[in-house]
């Protein structure tokens, strides 16, 4: 495409922005709603997964050891655990320490446990973990292996929090492309028939040019280029209302999930995540606007 | 050598009109010639059929040795760019001034923005609107409007002009004026093919005509007592 062509597109674009402002504005301001929701909720599942994966930091393994363990077998099982690859650290509880972890997590009721033998709970090492061996999976494969150990008793895992934890990730995984497939849709048909009004509006003008020889792609392109802008503008506008919105509601976001969420710190999508959004605005507007064209500029 | 070349053209419309029938004929490279015939002769058919507006149901033209009965896309486009079109409704953008309609056929091929106003410029001030550049279509006088479009298929200086009725609109005077650009373009190798029902533009043109009637091209034969009729 020579430079002139270039110009001449441009100018075509310029003027039909400025001929159908209004149809171009309607069009990026609900483009601009369709990512607003879709970021939105790009945004909640980014906390909840931060949030998520806070509370995956609290899990850890306890291993009993059999009550015939003394306190150097005890540390030899620590260290042997330790080496594992998934094991950030192993920290051995005597039996008086679990004693005196547990009155001490039963506060003013301790009381209860008066007459009751201090030695009744077993010794145990508790297992701190790397954060990619924090899967159920990887969890199983190592509960596995130390259970088979020589003078371990047995092996306890929050398996059904683990449980709970994937299938909430999972889930809000799922309904983020179900949302934005039905969003992307709805984006997708309303540049489309933007653009087929604008093909519409300007039918004369086409027919116009092709009988003086202007080439497909000169025709098709101003109309190809008002789709990304529309997509482009919505996409920047959503991100805009999204980080304001942020602004303003702030800490009240995370009161729904009350002391679960104590100490959680709320982030916005991170640069990444903003470009993915404006992109993936860019190639909306691109696609319907393709669409369009194909299909009423044949 | 031939320039175009038209071998047993036919244009049946749905169900059976046919616009333009069996039509042969031949156009010398540089040749300037006139169609004539009554409305409904079927001559803005046969340039439509030239420019691939319309697609001939039979028959072969050959422009410059292509055959363009079939041209498509690219092809098509490509073509085009070496016709200077005039339309018989003139076919100016309403929203463009005149020298932006003149201008746009020279855009489309590339040319810079700077050397297409300029080229369109002196072709408005040739035809008599100098002062009328900067002006709206509807805001221009029928003749105006033609001046415009005559102008816009000049300024690329194309190989081949195809003019419908180029004339219709305008006073003696600026028809005259108007058929001399033709002529001056003709002069310097272009091939001119006008069609028209006003006999007067013939008076003074020493040129061949071609004759249709009926959508048929009359024959030699068939000649005097039409050309008589005119």
């Amino acid at each position: 495409m020579k430079l002139a062509h270039v110009a001449f597109v441009a100018g075509r674009v310029a003027r039909s922005l400025r001929e159908l402002l209004w149809t171009h504005l309607l069009t990026a301001g609900v483009m601009a709603m369709t990512l607003l929701v879709f970021g939105g909720f790009l945004l909640i599942q980014e906390n909840v997964g931060q949030l998520v994966r806070g509370w995956g930091q609290e899990i850890h393994v306890f291993v009993y050891v059999d009550g015939n363990v003394d306190r150097a077998a005890a540390t030899g099982l620590r260290m042997r655990m330790e080496r594992y690859p998934e094991v950030r650290a192993a920290r051995y509880v005597s039996r008086e320490r679990a004693w005196e972890d547990f009155k001490s997590a039963l506060g003013s009721q301790s009381g209860i446990l008066e007459g009751l033998d201090p030695t009744m709970l077993p010794a145990s090492l508790e297992l701190e973990l790397y954060d990619g061996y924090r899967s159920r999976d990887a969890i199983a494969g190592l509960v596995e292996r130390v259970a088979a150990l020589e003078g371990v008793q047995e092996v306890e895992y929050p398996e059904a929090w683990l449980e709970r934890l994937r299938l909430l990730l999972m889930g809000m995984e799922w309904l983020k492309w179900v949302l934005g497939g039905v969003l992307f849709l709805v984006a997708f048909l309303i540049v489309g028939s933007t653009i087929k009004l604008a093909i519409v509006a300007r039918r004369d003008e086409i027919e116009i040019m092709q009988l003086v020889g202007a080439g497909t792609g000169l025709i098709r392109a101003p109309f190809i280029i008002e789709g990304m802008i529309q997509g482009l503008a919505g996409a920047a506008l959503a991100l805009g209302l999204l980080r304001a919105a942020f602004s303003f509601l702030g800490a009240e976001l995370l009161a729904p999930f009350g002391s679960l969420a104590a100490g959680a710190q709320l982030t916005f999508l991170n640069t990444w995540q903003c470009g993915e959004l404006l992109v993936l605005g860019w190639l909306l507007g691109t696609a319907g606007s393709v669409l369009s064209v194909r299909r009423f500029l044949a | 050598m031939s320039m175009i070349q038209l071998h047993s053209v036919s244009k049946v419309y749905p169900p059976d009109y046919a616009g333009v029938k069996d039509v042969t004929f031949q156009v010398e490279a540089g040749e300037f010639l006139f169609l004539c015939g009554p409305s409904g002769a079927g001559k803005t058919t046969l340039l439509r059929l030239l420019f691939r507006s319309e697609q001939a149901s039979e028959g072969q033209i050959l422009v410059d040795g292509r055959n363009v009965t079939r041209l498509k896309g690219a092809g098509l486009a490509a073509y085009r760019r070496k016709l200077g079109l005039v339309f018989q409704d003139f076919k100016l953008i309403p929203h463009m001034t005149a020298l932006e309609n003149v201008s746009l056929a020279a855009d489309v091929v590339g040319v810079p923005w700077r050397q297409s106003r300029r080229r369109g410029f002196r072709l408005l001030s040739e035809l008599g609107l100098k002062d009328k550049y900067g002006v709206l279509p509807p805001a221009l006088s029928g003749g105006e409007q033609q001046r415009v479009a005559i102008a816009r298929a000049l300024v690329n200086e194309p190989e081949i002009v195809l003019a419908d009725e180029p004339t219709g609109n305008l006073d003696p005077e600026r028809a005259a004026e108007s058929l001399r650009l033709f002529a001056r373009i003709n002069e310097e190798g272009t091939t001119v093919l006008i069609a028209t029902h006003d006999p007067r533009l013939l008076r003074s043109f020493d040129g061949r005509v071609l004759l249709m009637h009926q959508g048929r091209l009359l024959r030699r034969e068939d000649l005097e007592p039409a050309a008589s009729a005119t």
